[in-house]
């Protein structure tokens, strides 16, 4: 590849690349600095970090906040593993794999408002999962999963939603670098004779490490944009720091406080990529 | 195979963006929106217009904020595309306020006489700047079923006909009575994200209790209520968050009381006529709070298509159409001619339990007040307090003293004087 | 003794293999199964607490949602701004994977990382400036405005695919064709691109779904131009249960057929494009 391009002068690849560049730098670089000037603008108009004192004197940003990591720390790890399970156990190839892994697939291109309302669909009052066990006798009444008080429960059926949703996009990122694990290994293993939990600690685990470590990574980023499934599941009952943004915004017309909200889950977002690269010193990022 | 698939779609995409340019008559209303009520809107209402004029309208629904931004956005770039507003009398009160419409006195609507008092409120400072379209209110709907549990005092005629002994505290013993009966509360109230549950917190609790929506929002009476609320709480359906429309409830058997908007309760009127009745709000210390919401038509300066948008108003404010909405949507005429023509049937249920609560004598008559972009702060301010007091338990002293004071701070920043 | 044991290890083997796909397939399909049912189910059986299956089936809300609340419209809006973000994001995305894929240069990883780095801000932190700038150059609540918005989204993410899809057309081709003669250009449209095909066209409904599934930016950038999730966020939701089952059914139906038609590059778009 070197001597293909030396032929050449070396402004083309900038050249091909600059459209790109100046338009991500108008539409994702310029809204974020308009975003940092919103967040740091009070009200008079005055620079300061007025927004920010009225957010933290608000009850609601720290319930947003705290909802947000509960969120995160109850689903990113079970998806994980799940999503591991589920890798490793289509990467054995069996007969009729292929359907299996389109099954899997199919909550990848779903919309999340989608998602939100498939899993209504199951645990409203009048759903399936109550008239089920009305059916079987188990109960006598509606379980309500939504609604005063019942936030707790609103909360698993969240969760059980993401976990249905979005362990799919964990586990292809996991099959991908499974799928390129050399067969050499595993036999190489064989004339060793590994066991099988040998060949998982010694190969597989340490050759997908990468791979694992940027799911952990882009899972975790994505579970800051939660927003339509807590939404539509539990309106405001479970305040998150998305569904925030998207109240200030749309419903009390205040676009600083917006601002200063997706401020906050920039600034977030940064410091636990910042975490996660150095402490998992992950090589993904040359890819 | 893909390859085809992409060439349909971008074929697809260039002519459906061709057909897009021909000249229509923009109608942006804030009130019905719900989906029955938009499907109304856009198939009956608009399109028997259009079918009789040959003019092409497109029907816009709008949330309040919304509105606001976009008919301020549209005269200030002097680029309107709207021609007609559909608004509440407070959105329309503000809206003129900027000078964003234009004065209607010169247009006729013969062959009707507007009720006398809606006709007065539309003209402010002497400009004619709306014509009456709807009018509306918020009721209690109840299932029969439930006045057999009526407490020990209290009969179907009080609570029908607005006695003075259909109270708070009589609503409250009602639900205590049904909750045991049914094991399980009864009582619900459209708290959800879309729901209307902030007109019940300041235009009907409010004025019952302290006399006014928000001047007295952290008075010693409202203490008073919010203990009563707190005191109701574990009598309110737990699925009231998430409820934003009381028909459904009341029809799946969920809840025997509810509150709601008239056109959110109609349907289980219209569906199940022989199980609901429609009573007035129940009334407080102060009197029986209720909002009487006064809907009309406006056009802003400058709209492209004034005149047809003038031929819409009439077509709107016409009898057959003025019973039409009040059949399918439960919205009240503001016209006499169609005023007798309140009809047998179901929506006679309707009728009786508005014309109860606007005929009662201790009324506390409640107008949502004009605050434009800062209307949803203002119903955020109730809510939050409700969820903070009531739900979470906090100490209603200082929640009601900082909620009253972000009120207060909302109206002297609009400029209107409090309610 | 050993010759028979085999044959039985090997069907457990096969019969824990049967129950573990069974529950994968009973796990993923069922809110898909369930929704479709809701979505065709007759109101009365719904709000029948003893009716499990319904029985009786109607299209009225197929016809209230698409006629009455003008869905319909909404679903143009959808194709459009996909289409729409498609186009402008192959414009820029090919050139810039194409330099990506074929170049090596001072900041080549810099441009990677960028590129990555953009996933690290929601696009919800970008949607209440991009509004006000919207506003002001007259593109908010128009098709244009949303499409600007999710080619920012997408572009990054499809230049990194675009990249990855060229390295696995190898040089050898395109540098042989130049051999012959063609220019670079040439060689890339004649040799590369055809070969590169089939891969970008899984790229573009990638794109496609991308757009067509957001929904927080399209809310916040329109009133009346929404795309289907934002109109069935902002309308439907105030409406009676049996139509927000057919939406949900309406919206998940292109994205069964989607992954249907690029389910052989499954594993490319999402394992590439995320790693």
């Amino acid at each position: 590849m070197i001597s293909f391009s030396r032929r050449e002068k070396n402004w083309i690849p900038y050249l091909l690349f600059l459209p790109a560049l100046i338009y991500l730098a108008g539409f994702i670089g310029y809204p974020l600095v308009k975003t940092l000037q919103l967040a740091f603008t009070s009200e008079e108009g005055k620079v300061g970090i007025e927004n920010f004192i009225t957010l933290t004197r608000d009850s609601t940003f720290w319930k947003a906040l705290k909802n947000t990591l509960y969120l995160l720390i109850a689903i990113v790890p079970l998806q994980v593993i799940l999503a591991f399970l589920l890798a490793l156990f289509v990467n054995g190839r069996f007969k009729g794999y292929m359907t299996v892994l389109y099954i899997i697939c199919i909550p990848l291109a779903l919309s999340d408002v989608s998602a939100a309302l498939m899993s209504y669909n199951i645990f409203t009052s009048h759903g399936f999962l109550n008239k089920l066990l009305m059916k079987f006798g188990f109960i006598d009444a509606p379980i309500y999963f939504f609604g005063l008080g019942l936030s707790s429960r609103a909360f698993w059926v969240i969760v059980l939603t993401e976990l249905w949703r979005a362990t799919p996009l964990v586990f292809i990122i996991l099959l991908a670098s499974l799928q390129v694990i050399s067969k050499d290994y595993f036999e190489a293993a064989d004339v060793f004779g590994f066991s099988s939990w040998q060949k998982f600690i010694h190969i597989t685990l340490p050759l997908t490490m990468p791979s694992l470590q940027s799911a952990l990574l882009i899972r975790t980023l994505f579970a800051f944009q939660i927003f339509a499934v807590v939404w539509l599941l539990s309106g405001r009952d479970i305040p998150i720091l998305a569904g925030e943004v998207y109240y200030q915004q749309a419903e009390l017309i205040n676009f600083r406080l917006a601002a200063t909200y997706g401020f906050i889950i920039a600034l977030i977002c940064i410091l636990l990529s910042w975490v996660y690269l150095t402490f998992l010193k992950t090589k993904h990022l040359e890819v | 195979m893909l390859k085809r698939f992409i060439v349909v779609l971008i074929i697809c995409m260039l002519l459906t963006s061709a057909a897009f340019a021909a000249e229509v008559l923009n109608f942006a209303s804030t009130q019905m929106v719900p989906a029955a009520e938009q499907i109304f809107a856009k198939s009956v209402l608009i399109k028997g217009f259009s079918d009789e004029s040959g003019i092409k309208v497109e029907f816009i629904p709008m949330e309040d904020p919304d509105m606001f931004t976009r008919v301020s956005a549209e005269v200030a770039a002097q680029k309107v595309t709207i021609s007609l507003v559909g608004d509440l009398h407070g959105g329309l009160d503000l809206m003129n306020t900027k000078a964003l419409f234009d004065d209607l006195s010169g247009i006729s609507l013969p062959n009707r006489t507007f009720i006398k008092a809606l006709e007065d409120y539309s003209v402010m400072a002497g400009k004619k700047v709306y014509v009456p379209w709807m009018q509306a209110t918020y009721v209690m709907a109840v299932n029969k079923k439930a006045f057999q549990y009526l407490p020990a005092d209290l009969k179907v005629e009080d609570v029908t006909g607005a006695s003075e002994k259909w109270t708070y505290d009589a609503l409250l013993n009602w639900s205590k009575n049904l909750n045991e009966a049914f094991k399980g509360p009864k009582l619900g109230f459209p708290m959800g994200p879309k729901g209307l549950w902030h007109r019940f917190l300041h235009g009907y609790i409010y004025p019952s209790f302290t006399g006014y929506q928000a001047a007295s929002f952290d008075s010693e009476q409202a203490v008073k209520l919010w203990e009563y609320l707190k005191e109701l709480r574990p009598y309110m359906h737990p699925s009231s968050s998430v409820w934003e429309s009381m028909d459904e409830p009341l029809l799946k058997e969920e809840v025997l009381i509810a509150w709601d908007h008239t056109a959110r309760v109609k349907n289980a009127v219209i569906e199940k006529p022989a199980d609901f009745a429609i009573v007035p709000a129940p009334r407080g210390p102060q009197g029986r709070g209720y909002i009487t919401v006064a809907v009309g038509l406006a056009i802003p300066v400058e709209a492209p298509q004034k005149d047809n948008a003038v031929k819409l108003i009439d077509y709107l404010t016409s009898p057959d159409i003025q019973v039409k909405m009040l059949e399918n949507i439960g919205f009240f005429p503001t016209i006499k001619e169609a005023e007798g023509v309140i009809p047998e049937g179901p929506l006679k249920i309707l009728a009786t339990g508005v014309l109860a609560q606007s005929g009662s004598p201790d009324s506390v008559i409640a107008m949502i007040p004009s605050l434009g972009a800062k209307g949803g702060e203002f119903s955020a301010a109730y809510r939050d307090t409700f969820t903070k007091i009531v739900i979470e338990g906090a100490d209603i002293g200082t929640t009601i003293t900082t909620a009253g004071d972000k009120l207060r701070a909302i109206f002297k920043e609009v400029g209107v004087p409090l309610l | 003794m050993k010759s028979q044991r085999i044959p039985i290890a090997l069907k457990i083997k096969q019969l824990v293999t049967i129950i573990i796909v069974g529950f994968i397939v009973i796990w993923f399909l069922a809110p898909l199964v369930l929704i479709t049912i809701s979505a065709f189910a007759s109101p009365g059986d719904y709000y029948q607490i003893d009716k499990v299956i319904p029985t009786h089936f109607t299209l009225n809300q197929f016809k209230s949602l698409f006629f009455g609340l003008e869905a319909w419209k909404a679903i143009l809006t959808s194709i459009k701004v996909a289409g729409i973000t498609i186009l402008l994001s192959f414009i820029m995305g090919l050139p810039a994977g194409y330099a990506l894929s074929r170049y090596i240069f001072p900041g080549k990883n810099f441009l990677k990382l960028l590129c990555l780095a953009t996933k690290m801000f929601p696009l919800m932190v970008l949607a209440v400036p991009l509004l006000i700038i919207f506003m002001k150059v007259g593109v908010s609540d128009t098709i244009w405005g949303t499409s600007l918005a999710h080619t920012a989204m997408v572009l990054p993410i499809i230049i990194l695919i675009f990249s990855s899809i060229l390295s696995g057309v190898s040089v050898d081709y395109e540098e042989a064709a130049m051999i012959f003669g063609l220019s670079r250009i040439h060689a890339f449209f004649r040799i590369t691109l055809p070969l590169a095909l089939p891969g970008l066209a899984a790229s573009a409904i990638f794109a496609f779904m991308m757009s067509w599934n957001e929904v927080f930016v399209a809310t916040i950038l329109t009133l009346t131009n929404r795309t289907l999730p934002a109109h069935i966020l902002k309308t439907a939701m105030a409406s009676p249960d049996y139509l927000k089952f057919t939406a949900g059914f309406i919206m998940a139906v292109p994205a069964m057929v989607f992954i249907f038609f690029v389910r052989k590059h499954l594993v490319t778009m999402w394992g590439i494009s995320l790693k």
